[in-house]
């Protein structure tokens, strides 16, 4: 939804909409809407990891890879926040909890994966490519 | 050069009667093939290597009943700076095999077919070795090949009946394993068998008689070659236990690109060469990973391994070859 096409008027209706949402709960915006979300031990299919991959990342913090690790390799949030990380490195790396919480697709140069940590708890992950590479999320 | 007769051959590694002769014609032509070949000979446990022309100087039977090829971390779709043209180096390494006269048996691919399972590398791989003259070729998987989708691609083509990817068979009286070791891939490195496959593994062997020679092969070493850049297995010893009372266990891991031995009483242990890049010895620099060396000594770090079987005798041969 693109709200330069639309009048000022129901552009702030629109607006009014989507805070009382947010306010209900946090459901995920159309335009930002976190990528990447999966039930536990669940596999995604690769293709369909793709296109959530392509997604604009969320708001919250962005972790870089670069040099075969993760910036900020232990990172205390909020529930409810989306991190992002994002490939600079010029090899393949994933993100993957060791509880299979998340697991990101095989992340070329320049991709990214985001997801949403709702439930409080640590979240140790890797990257299944290179396994000594190592980091964590502790959510509060 | 290849012989049917089946020796028996007695529990004090003794010929059965009427020996294998030498045939020095068949032996030359290895050795031209080799070229830089170090041939490691392995004989009631003690490891000892030569040149192949030391090797031949001393008067060693190099009459093989069969031999088969180990290649392995062929990366395919690898295009960092330690080697631009993975593709290039694994067809010399295919030309190689083609060369081996008489042609190997078969053909065992230790993992990392592909690199980061990249689309098309599976085929190329696979259509490359059913170009050699081998009649069969085995795989088991690298990380590489199961990282991004819980070795659904993979164990989809390469996984066999039961799905599982690992697998056993029997040549000429040498019982052949192969496990996987990176399904279970842990955070830290570690390479794990898991319990499903130990208690297959178990299974497997219970009825063998300890005069079976075996070949193990594995992606990540099943000893601990260097356990903090995760060269290891982490039940692996329990593995090793079920192999113990084996006369001759020869054990062919890959992922460490480069070569690495080690005897254990009548077990012994070697990783290979990559045809891809090499990487750095154990506790050199900040971590495993490809190593950048000058152009010109590239294909002298990678190669394959070609590992001759004697029948009657306790020894399986391991013939090692670079590219360069």
């Amino acid at each position: 939804m693109n709200s330069r096409d639309r009048s000022t008027r129901s552009a702030w209706v629109w607006r009014l909409a989507i805070a009382a949402m947010a306010a209900l709960g946090g459901l995920a915006v159309a335009a930002g809407a976190p990528a990447g979300q999966l039930d536990g031990g669940a596999v995604p299919d690769r293709q369909a990891q793709r296109v959530a991959v392509s997604a604009p990342s969320g708001p919250g913090p962005r972790l870089e890879i670069a040099k075969h690790k993760y910036s900020s390799p232990i990172l205390t949030v909020p529930a409810g926040t989306t991190v992002t990380w994002v490939n600079r490195d010029d090899d393949v790396h994933t993100v993957v909890s060791t509880t299979l919480a998340f697991r990101s697709a095989g992340l070329e140069t320049d991709e990214a994966y985001s997801f949403k940590f709702t439930t409080p708890g640590v979240y140790e992950y890797f990257c299944t490519l290179h396994p000594l590479m190592t980091g964590k999320v502790i959510v509060k | 050069m290849i012989h049917d007769s089946s020796h028996v051959r007695d529990n004090d590694g003794s010929e059965g009667s009427g020996g294998d002769g030498v045939d020095r014609r068949g032996f030359l032509q290895c050795m031209a093939w080799a070229g830089t070949g170090l041939v490691w000979t392995a004989t009631g446990g003690i490891l000892s290597s030569a040149t192949l022309r030391q090797a031949a100087a001393a008067g060693a039977d190099p009459v093989s009943s069969f031999s088969f090829v180990q290649i392995s971390d062929t990366h395919i779709g690898f295009k960092g700076e330690a080697n631009k043209d993975a593709l290039g180096t694994f067809e010399q390494a295919i030309a190689r095999i083609k060369a081996i006269e008489p042609a190997p048996a078969f053909i065992i691919h230790t993992g990392d077919l592909t690199h980061a399972q990249k689309p098309g590398a599976f085929d190329t791989v696979s259509e490359a070795l059913k170009g050699t003259k081998a009649e069969r070729i085995f795989y088991i998987p690298g990380e590489n090949d199961v990282f991004a989708d819980g070795g659904k691609e993979y164990l989809g083509r390469f996984g066999g009946p039961a799905g599982t990817g690992w697998q056993s068979f029997d040549f000429k009286g040498v019982h052949f394993i192969g496990l996987v070791n990176v399904l279970n891939f842990k955070a830290g490195g570690l390479g794990s068998l898991g319990q499903a496959q130990l208690d297959w593994l178990k299974k497997d062997v219970e009825g063998l008689s300890g005069s079976t020679p075996l070949v193990v092969f594995a992606h990540v070493p099943l000893w601990a070659v260097y356990p903090k850049w995760g060269w290891v297995t982490d039940d692996g010893e329990q593995a090793l236990s079920y192999l113990k009372r084996f006369g001759s266990v020869t054990v062919l891991n890959g992922h460490i690109h480069q070569i690495m031995q080690k005897v254990e009483g009548n077990i012994s242990f070697h990783t290979a060469l990559s045809t891809a890049f090499p990487q750095p010895a154990p506790g050199v620099g900040e971590g495993p990973g490809p190593l950048k060396v000058p152009v010109e000594q590239l294909r002298g770090v990678l190669g394959v391994r070609e590992v001759n079987y004697v029948q009657g005798k306790n020894r399986l041969t391991v013939v090692d070859s670079t590219l360069a």
